[in-house]
């Protein structure tokens, strides 16, 4: 689906995050490059590429955290700097997430919760929220990685935020801790929540976003809905030939979507058989296979962020 | 800010770091005051300095604010610390008050059991006591000391950030630098501002720190002033180097 649709479907919703030709380079390697979507409120959002695509310094630099060179990344047309009561409006559960290890888990959160301004009391509401309650006097030093990250969400709850953000959450976490946060952000978003939750495992979040933004190599690939830029129903031709490097040719001057896969085979999305055929046809390329063939989810991710083998 | 600042002071009480360096700063403080007054005949004019001087808070703060500082970055802790509060000046503002305030605490704290402990030794052995104004003056220049070293620790902790680096700067300036610019060029030296400085705030006499007499030490607020200043340049720099730093 093109990238300027789908911004406009999510647009149409209240817009909680806005991100305007947002750029980050670190020396030589550009991370991020003007980039742009929009997260609306109500709804999980799936932030997705692979290791190094930019996702992380995007969210550190939608949290204040890095400094962008161009563009802006605001919530409600304010920078998270700019928020008058942060943590109160926005939450967030950032990769290698930091605890001072000798501090026990409930301490950790009555300096945040200090911090933030939030209620003492919402130190145990929110230990109860992520079932830790009782190993909240313990040294976060002694804790598991999947009680790590409990303690990381349960810092993010405390000033319960209008926006959360999670990077790659289900890092380290179990069957059952993976389930545990897909849950969770659904039933943020139940609440009338914005989530933006970032992975580079599209099968982790698959089942809990509603809208994904996909980038590769700092550059966005597409966003939407999830059934329309990864959508599994999407009409896709697989055409094998010896020539195909001319059809691919010829189908793109018909603007579509052409994608090599091997030596001798494209694949075409959003066109139907009988078109592609139509196209040989009328060039006299010679086929010989042609039919439809259904993405999966993840092989249209890797294709969206050039990983697939 | 006082909502950062109660987070700050939250975050020493609630882990072992302070709560040691509390305890070897009234111990080796009283350590000393004891061998002092057990081992030597301090007269009327040398009591005060001789035994009720020795505090060792303001320099083990110093210490615990470089180490707590550099510690937000060591343990990543810097990141939930400016989610939670995202206005990078009013935290290190927050982090200086808090150091000032636990410098305060400790010195009093240090120099009350210094105190019993001095007097009780120097009684038994029926030997001289400062008077309580005297005594009560000194106890509030240590503290005050103690308050801008721990604010001064914090601004450098924030300028080195590597929390090794940051512990052995600060010694080798403390018992190489500063006292080999007092030896070569004593006009220059005596600004220097963990070793002169601080031993002119506290009122000392040069000599009970070890530094030579013919050095020209300042007076005890032109010494808070100058170290003031020192503490203004350095949050300055400090400040200037976060706000504008990816945490990454």
């Amino acid at each position: 689906m093109p990238a300027d649709k789908a911004t406009r479907t999510v647009a149409s919703m209240q817009t909680a995050i806005e991100i305007k030709g947002l750029s980050k380079r670190f020396g030589a390697v550009e991370a991020v490059s003007d980039l742009d979507f929009t997260v609306a409120t109500g709804r999980v959002t799936g932030f997705l590429g692979p290791n190094g695509a930019g996702k992380t310094t995007t969210l550190r630099m939608l949290l204040g955290l890095i400094n962008p060179d161009r563009g802006t990344a605001t919530f409600a047309g304010r920078t998270y700097r700019q928020l008058a009561h942060a943590s109160a409006h926005v939450g967030a559960v950032l990769e290698h997430a930091s605890f001072h290890p000798g501090r026990t888990g409930r301490n950790h959160l009555r300096v945040l919760a200090a911090a933030g301004g939030h209620p003492p009391e919402r130190v145990d509401d929110v230990l109860d929220q992520v079932d830790l309650t009782d190993r909240a006097d313990r040294r976060v030093k002694g804790y598991s990685m999947g009680m790590r990250q409990r303690l990381a969400i349960a810092a993010a709850l405390l000033g319960d935020p209008q926006v959360l953000i999670l990077d790659e959450p289900t890092n380290g976490l179990d069957p059952p801790g993976i389930r545990w946060v897909r849950d969770l952000v659904q039933a943020q978003a139940r609440r009338g929540r914005a989530v933006l939750i970032s992975s580079h495992l599209l099968f982790e979040v698959a089942q809990s976003v509603d809208d994904v933004v996909v980038i590769a190599d700092g550059v966005l690939r597409a966003d939407g809905p999830l059934d329309q830029v990864l959508g599994g129903g999407d009409e896709v031709t697989l055409v094998r030939t010896a020539s195909s490097q001319a059809l691919g040719d010829l189908l793109d001057k018909e603007g579509l979507a052409v994608t090599p896969d091997g030596d001798d085979t494209l694949l075409v999305a959003g066109a139907a058989p009988a078109l592609v055929g139509a196209v040989a046809a009328e060039h006299g390329v010679a086929l010989t296979e042609l039919r439809a063939q259904t993405r999966s989810l993840e092989d249209a991710f890797l294709t969206l962020t050039g990983d697939r083998p | 800010m006082n909502a950062l600042l109660q987070a700050e002071l939250l975050k020493l009480r609630t882990t072992r770091t302070f709560v040691a360096l509390t305890g070897i700063a009234v111990g080796t403080s009283v350590l000393i005051a004891a061998l002092v007054a057990i081992l030597t005949e301090p007269t009327r004019d040398s009591v005060l300095t001789d035994v009720f001087a020795s505090d060792t808070s303001s320099f083990l703060i110093l210490v615990l604010a470089v180490v707590g500082i550099s510690g937000e970055w060591r343990h990543h802790t810097i990141t939930s610390s400016l989610l939670a509060a995202p206005d990078r000046l009013r935290f290190l503002g927050a982090k200086s008050i808090a150091f000032a305030a636990a410098g305060l605490v400790l010195s009093v704290l240090t120099a009350t059991v210094v105190a019993v402990v001095g007097a009780l030794v120097l009684s038994v052995r029926d030997l001289p006591l400062p008077a309580l104004a005297e005594l009560l003056a000194q106890v509030g220049r240590n503290a005050v000391l103690a308050a801008l070293l721990g604010a001064f620790g914090v601004a450098i902790g924030a300028l080195l950030r590597n929390q090794i680096a940051a512990v052995v700067s600060l010694l080798v300036l403390s018992f190489v630098v500063e006292p080999l610019v007092l030896a070569l060029a004593p006009h220059v030296g005596r600004f220097g501002p963990l070793g002169a400085l601080s031993v002119s705030a506290a009122g000392l006499p040069p000599e009970a720190a070890g530094i030579p007499e013919d050095v020209d030490l300042v007076g005890v607020l032109p010494a808070m002033g100058l170290l003031l200043v020192w503490i203004g340049a350095a949050f300055a720099i400090a400040a200037l180097l976060l706000q504008h730093r990816d945490l990454e």
